[in-house]
């Protein structure tokens, strides 16, 4: 059976993408979506619509209909019609080789007459058929095959495949459903957790196999009940990777529905997966030691639920004059960056902070530090450096400190602060 | 004929398998087990976090994930990077001074399995507290972290794991160097001797670790 593709180019693509999808879907379930329009297989639609020609035209009814701007060509190879298609942009209907006699003179001949910069073929190659007066496709068919192959080399194959109508090329579909969803209506509402977690089990054993049917993954689930109150609850699940693994998610949604439970019992659940890539996994000899994506999302959310939300996270720095200048990025997660400058020096002295500070009553002599005294930590100053003074934020806040680092005779170092007349222990350096 | 020989000698032996899983701070001298429990203790001041930042930016220099589970919210970022941390390979678990929560975060994190450290610090809480820890926590930990390639780090006042450790170590700081005079002195290193409280063949090691006054 010969083949068919049909190819819509518009002047401006972006604006009609929609359109232009709906009219290839009302013809064909195998399209391309392209820069520049849409390329559809419309084969079989002889016996249906009829020739090549009427197959074009009745195209062209769809874009009059929809006032969309643009050429249609219908061809034997998907080269052929996408050629045919750029050659104008303005309405118009081509076809090729198996419309009428008269149909088929006027088209290929148009298609040999098409210049060579359209094809695919190296600028250099263009300007050598330039110089030796080879400009259309025509004029390079009448060059022997061999000839040119022994010249340009095997490459060049594609060219004469894409010239002699030869189509290698098929369409490569690339509009699919990006979700799909399970819906369950319930004869009593579900006010037990325990029920509701079997029931999203089921589901998401049929919602996840479907995935699989469609050759993707997913990282991305929305969860909506329909609540005896007749209101509604959802929930965005999301992960920052791909997974189909049904207890890892259970377990999401599990953690998720906890922290934030619906107001009342449950009559109808509906289940939308989204569509993603497979994630890509290499395990190699070479693999530093890292949790698997699964196991650190499900822990986090684990540790969350423990500690609380805000208390989980990535330490930040911040780029402000602050006491404390960092914070937790509790909406991260550890990412697993490789740093290739490593530092090659001892250890550094580390400070701990003490939270809350701790209220202290420090005994001056001299203006000079001679005894400290806390619930922990009492001692003479043996050394001390300052006074450290350090403000900022008087616009916002104020923070005006004063500050020294102590040592503190059998005990540690730490750094003292005074705030107006009150002192502080504020950390050590451990 | 004896490089034919199938039975490869002991010390070979005890050799691979000292550096297949074993971390080396190699400027402060210690190795340091994956999948065992290493525990530092010592008073105020004596490096117990300076060590612990080398180890953890060590490892997460490498891409490797670790975990500090920071149970009296003590931990501070900057010294961290000022100590070389990626803190992006970082997971910071505060515990607001619960003990329990502490613990039990602890326990999630070594279930995950695939951290390269889980850093236990327990240093500002309270020792009547820490005395009242079962040491079954301890064993079970030990258990959870076996044949994974985790490192298992708690730093106390006083020792606390007991058995269940697999290394454990005493710090404690000789001297405290100050740098200038008056008011224009600068504390500048610590000198301390770390003392490994298990390999009691081992002599006391001495590191000097210095202050960063760089800028993060």
């Amino acid at each position: 059976m010969s083949r068919s593709y049909a190819c819509i180019i518009s002047a401006d693509a972006k604006k009609d993408k929609e359109v232009l999808l709906a009219i290839a879907q009302r013809f064909s379930y195998s399209i391309q979506m392209l820069e520049d329009g849409v390329l559809f297989d419309v084969s079989g639609l002889d016996r249906l619509v009829g020739s090549q020609q009427k197959i074009s035209q009745k195209i062209l009814e769809h874009l009059k209909k929809a006032d969309i701007s643009g050429s249609v060509a219908v061809a034997n190879t998907v080269d052929t019609a996408t050629l045919l298609a750029r050659q104008n942009t303005v309405q118009s209907a081509r076809f090729s080789v198996s419309g009428g006699e008269q149909a088929k003179a006027c088209t290929l001949n148009e298609f040999q007459q098409l210049p060579l910069e359209d094809l695919d073929i190296e600028q250099d190659t263009l300007n050598v058929f330039s110089d030796l007066g080879i400009r259309r496709i025509e004029e390079l068919l009448q060059i022997p095959t061999n000839e040119l192959v022994k010249r340009y080399g095997q490459e060049f194959v594609e060219v004469i495949d894409v010239i002699q109508q030869n189509g290698r090329r098929f369409v490569t579909p690339n509009i699919r459903d990006n979700n799909v969803s399970w819906s369950f209506e319930l004869d009593f509402p579900v006010e037990d957790f325990e029920q509701l977690i079997f029931i999203l089990n089921h589901g998401l054993d049929k919602l996840l196999s479907q995935v699989v049917d469609h050759g993707f993954s997913t990282e991305h689930l929305d969860i909506s009940f329909r609540l005896r109150d007749k209101t509604a609850k959802s929930y965005e699940i999301k992960t920052s990777f791909p997974t189909l693994e049904k207890t890892f998610w259970l377990k999401l949604i599990n953690l998720r529905i906890s922290l934030d439970p619906p107001g009342a019992g449950i009559v109808s659940v509906n289940v939308v997966s989204h569509f993603t890539r497979p994630r890509p996994a290499q395990k190699g000899l070479y693999a530093v030691s890292r949790p698997e994506p699964e196991s650190l999302l499900l822990t986090a959310n684990k540790l969350k639920k423990l500690v609380g939300e805000e208390n989980v996270g990535v330490p930040v720095l911040l780029n402000q004059r602050l006491a404390e200048a960092f914070t937790l990025d509790a909406d991260k997660l550890p990412s697993g960056t490789e740093r290739i400058e490593v530092r090659e020096d001892g250890p550094v002295i580390a400070f701990s902070y003490f939270n809350p500070p701790i209220a202290a009553k420090v005994s001056i002599r001299n203006k000079q530090l001679i005894h400290l005294h806390t619930p922990y930590v009492s001692g003479k100053v043996k050394e001390c450096s300052g006074v450290w003074r350090r403000n900022s934020r008087w616009w916002n806040r104020g923070w005006n400190t004063e500050e020294w680092d102590i040592e503190i005779e059998n005990g540690g170092v730490y750094r003292l602060c005074r705030i107006s007349s009150h002192w502080f222990l504020v950390g050590e350096y451990d | 004929m004896s490089h034919l020989s199938l039975v490869k000698s002991l010390s070979h032996l005890k050799e691979a398998q000292k550096y297949s899983d074993e971390i080396l701070l190699e400027s402060v001298g210690l190795t340091l087990t994956r999948g065992a429990i290493a525990e530092i203790a010592g008073e105020a001041s004596s490096g117990k976090t300076s060590l612990m930042l080398a180890v953890l930016a060590e490892l997460t220099a490498k891409g490797e994930i670790c975990a500090v589970v920071d149970s009296a919210n003590s931990f501070d970022p900057c010294s961290a990077t000022l100590a070389g941390v990626v803190l992006e390979n970082l997971l910071w678990v505060k515990c607001d001074g619960e003990i329990e929560k502490a613990f039990m975060a602890a326990d999630y994190l070594v279930q995950a399995k695939g951290f390269g450290a889980v850093w236990l610090n327990l240093n500002a809480l309270p020792k009547n507290q820490l005395r009242m820890v079962p040491r079954n926590y301890w064993y079970r930990y030990r258990t959870r972290v076996k044949e994974t390639p985790t490192l298992f780090l708690v730093t106390t006042e006083f020792p606390v794991a007991g058995s269940a450790s697999q290394r454990s170590f005493l710090f404690s700081r000789r001297r405290t160097g100050w740098s200038g005079m008056g008011r224009f002195k600068l504390l500048r290193d610590f000198y301390v001797s770390i003392h490994p409280r298990k390999q009691f063949y081992e002599e006391p090691l001495l590191t000097r670790i210095e202050l960063d006054y760089s800028d993060v």
